[in-house]
């Protein structure tokens, strides 16, 4: 049995060490095979990037060697996937290599794209890559005061960010004495502060409390980066000195490519994880277009879920559970308080009144999260 | 009911807790998570390996812990009488010096012995799989 694993993000390196750890004696039998395919040999805690936009964290803990997260009975390359042939069982290598399977897990993960955007990778920061993040510290710094704007566009990775680092905003000029000469200004594309009905409720009190200014249904059409506006497909505009973007995403080109999805987001059951159409292939985390949010923790309750399954389908051939829609998401909500989201299918979020213990939590588990993806929490 | 004792210990307990939680600070959560994360994975990897569990189970006999406190007592002795010895002469009279003593002719039979059993150890892990 051949096990094919594309992307070394955090729901494939999950899924590869459960299968690992549940598989060890076929692997050891010589009966089933483990292999990753990754673009990188570097792994990246993707949400420590807001804490380095804020200066609360240093770029290099965000990386650990992918190889030193893996089990040693994944067979582990640095080679991504260019072509995927499903019909055939088989993909195509960037080294040109053809790699056979019998089940696929596709974990590819989700890109930003502010191209999409005009002006927006000129006028915005952002905190979606490490370059992007260090240099919104630097400007955060060098800021004296003035309007920062916040323009989001959805779906994007970590539902609840955008919220998050509005509150860090707040504290962070709090900090520095300049809370009063800075206006923050929010701005959401629905026609309330969050998709998530509960937390629109939970934030927009919090946001009145910290003095933070929101517009909703303000879809981003257009930045102009030189005269300092940003435009809503809604016909309003808003004159910024620092604008943070939350930029549109896609999935991977690759899945574009290969036509496996639209916008890159591939066709899944959601309850199987199996692609439309394909019984044998898997899909988690970002890659998904499965109704729930594009977090690490989606894609770690899925990776748990699948790799069970798997397992179960090679021991006795029969599946034995379904993904639920489980997510379970930290908010930062300011002055060291944080709260969180729990949520599945059926039950809705319910916000917790924020505290420090939260907050700690959320601290610990920044540290945490190289045992998570390493399979044992 | 609680009486005055019990309600002053929970106001100390509290106390305790909440001049913990004053002490505390980010960055010392953040050093105890990262422990804990790395004491766990290697906690793990540890368990989890065969080879040092079967190296434990060698170790748990008394005869190896012998072995291991004479091999340290031995080498501490050794470390001692080469820092004062003279330095070796040299040429084939010494050796068959060396080779009359009875200390010597011992030390060459107990690593003869162990160059025996070692080699059929290491036959036995290889014909288990490592």
């Amino acid at each position: 049995m051949r096990i094919l694993v594309v992307g070394g993000g955090t729901g494939g390196t999950i899924l590869a060490n459960n299968l690992a750890r549940r598989l060890v004696g076929e692997i050891r039998a010589g009966k089933v095979r483990l292999t990753m395919l990754s673009a990188s040999d570097q792994h990246m805690y993707q949400p420590g990037l807001l804490y380095v936009a804020f200066g609360q964290m240093a770029p290099d803990q965000l990386y650990r060697d992918q190889a030193s997260l893996l089990e040693p009975s994944v067979d582990f390359h640095v080679d991504p996937v260019e072509r995927f042939h499903l019909d055939r069982n088989q993909v195509k290598t960037r080294s040109g290599k053809t790699h056979e399977y019998d089940v696929l897990i596709i974990a590819t993960g989700a890109r930003i794209v502010p191209e999409e955007v005009p002006g927006l990778s000129e006028g915005a920061e952002t905190f979606y890559t490490e370059e992007g993040a260090i240099r919104m510290h630097k400007r955060l710094k060098e800021f004296q005061g003035g309007t920062v704007a916040m323009v989001i566009s959805i779906p994007h990775k970590c539902p609840v960010a955008p919220v998050e680092a509005m509150f860090l905003l707040h504290d962070f000029f709090k900090a520095r004495g300049i809370r009063d000469k800075v206006k923050l200004r929010y701005h959401y594309p629905t026609n309330r502060v969050h998709a998530t009905a509960n937390v629109a409720k939970w934030a927009k009190p919090e946001f009145d409390n910290a003095g933070i200014e929101y517009e909703t249904l303000f879809n981003l059409k257009e930045v102009d980066p030189v005269n300092k506006v940003v435009y809503s497909e809604e016909g309003t505009e808003c004159k910024y000195d620092l604008l943070i973007a939350i930029p549109p995403h896609r999935g991977m080109e690759t899945i574009e490519r290969n036509n496996l999805g639209q916008g890159g987001w591939i066709p899944t059951d959601r309850f199987k994880l199996t692609m439309n159409g394909h019984d044998n292939v898997y899909v988690i985390g970002d890659a998904t277009n499965i109704p729930v949010s594009k977090t690490g923790s989606a894609a770690h309750f899925e990776a748990e879920v699948v790799a069970e399954n798997i397992a179960s389908l090679i021991k006795t051939g029969i599946p034995v559970r379904e993904y639920d829609g489980k997510v379970y998401c930290f908010i930062e909500a300011g002055y060291d308080r944080a709260t969180y989201n729990a949520f599945d299918y059926v039950n809705l979020p319910d916000l917790k009144p924020p505290s420090k213990a939260i907050h700690w939590f959320k601290v610990a588990y920044n540290q945490m999260y190289w045992t998570t993806v390493r399979g044992l929490l | 009911m609680l009486d005055q004792a019990a309600v002053d210990s929970l106001v100390e307990m509290l106390n305790l807790l909440a001049s913990a939680k004053d002490a505390m600070s980010d960055e010392i959560v953040t050093r105890l998570a990262r422990t804990a994360s790395e004491g766990m994975t290697l906690l793990d990897r540890l368990t989890r390996n065969e080879g040092v569990m079967r190296l434990l189970q060698v170790l748990d006999r008394p005869e190896s812990q012998y072995m291991l406190i004479s091999l340290a007592d031995a080498l501490a002795k050794m470390s001692r009488e080469l820092a004062t010895a003279p330095p070796a002469k040299g040429g084939i009279l010494g050796l068959v010096q060396l080779a009359r003593t009875p200390g010597t002719q011992e030390g060459v039979r107990a690593l003869s012995l162990l160059g025996q059993y070692w080699n059929d150890s290491l036959r036995e892990l290889h014909r288990r799989g490592g």
